[in-house]
């Protein structure tokens, strides 16, 4: 399955890029996802601990289970006021 | 509870706000709170914040904390006003306004969405340095 992942604030520039698509097995985890994002995207890999992670508009843990087309957004802790 | 959400690269216009208030014969108070953009961070003198946000997100965000606050407290009405792009130093970032019967709901509720907007709406700030 294929799915989209948007980085945002300065994710982006860790990542080189504001959205990359990227192929999975079926039934992968968002922790799976992740896994391969920090090899593909290895200034990504010492914010593991501060990343924030959503699918589509919510909030979703690591064990969530991912299908085709889902909208995958990583970022730093959030900073709004 | 009535609600009103903007995100907007537009000055915030408090008058215009003030002039769209409307409470019912039972409110007794209204807590309005405004977020402004200080000229320092650290040590360092700005000149403003560059704010970028996750509209889609942001906007489902913060309608939840709209959800929970009708649970929480007996709030008729809550406005929230977010600046987007680049604010100046000394301009207002955020704008909150809570109608209620009674001050402690008002105060509370006020408090509690601008703490937990710090702490879910995908909204970040990056500091623009004043040239010297």
């Amino acid at each position: 399955m294929r799915v989209t992942v948007c980085f945002y604030s300065y994710f982006k520039d860790l990542a080189g890029c504001a959205q990359a698509a990227e192929t999975l097995p079926d039934g992968s985890t968002l922790d799976a996802l992740l896994h391969k994002l920090m090899l593909r995207f290895p200034k990504l890999a010492g914010m593991r601990n501060s990343t924030l992670m959503a699918v589509g508009v919510d909030y979703q843990k690591p064990t969530c289970v991912l299908k085709e087309g889902d909208e995958v957004s990583l970022f730093p802790p959030v900073q709004g006021g | 509870m009535k609600r009103q959400l903007t995100l907007t690269t537009e000055l915030i216009n408090e008058p215009a706000l003030l002039a769209q208030r409307s409470l019912s014969n039972e409110m007794g108070a209204v807590v309005c709170f405004l977020g402004v953009v200080r000229g320092t961070q650290g040590n360092a003198n700005i000149r403003a914040l560059e704010y970028e946000v996750f509209q889609r997100m942001a906007e489902h965000q913060i309608n939840l904390l709209f959800d929970e606050i009708a649970k929480r407290w007996p709030i008729e009405s809550v406005r929230l006003v977010h600046r987007v792009g680049l604010v100046s130093i000394n301009e207002p970032s955020l704008w909150v306004e809570v109608v209620a019967p009674h001050r402690g709901e008002a105060f509370a509720a006020c408090q509690w969405l601008i703490d937990e907007l710090k702490r879910v709406v995908p909204i970040w700030k990056k500091s623009v340095k004043s040239e010297q």
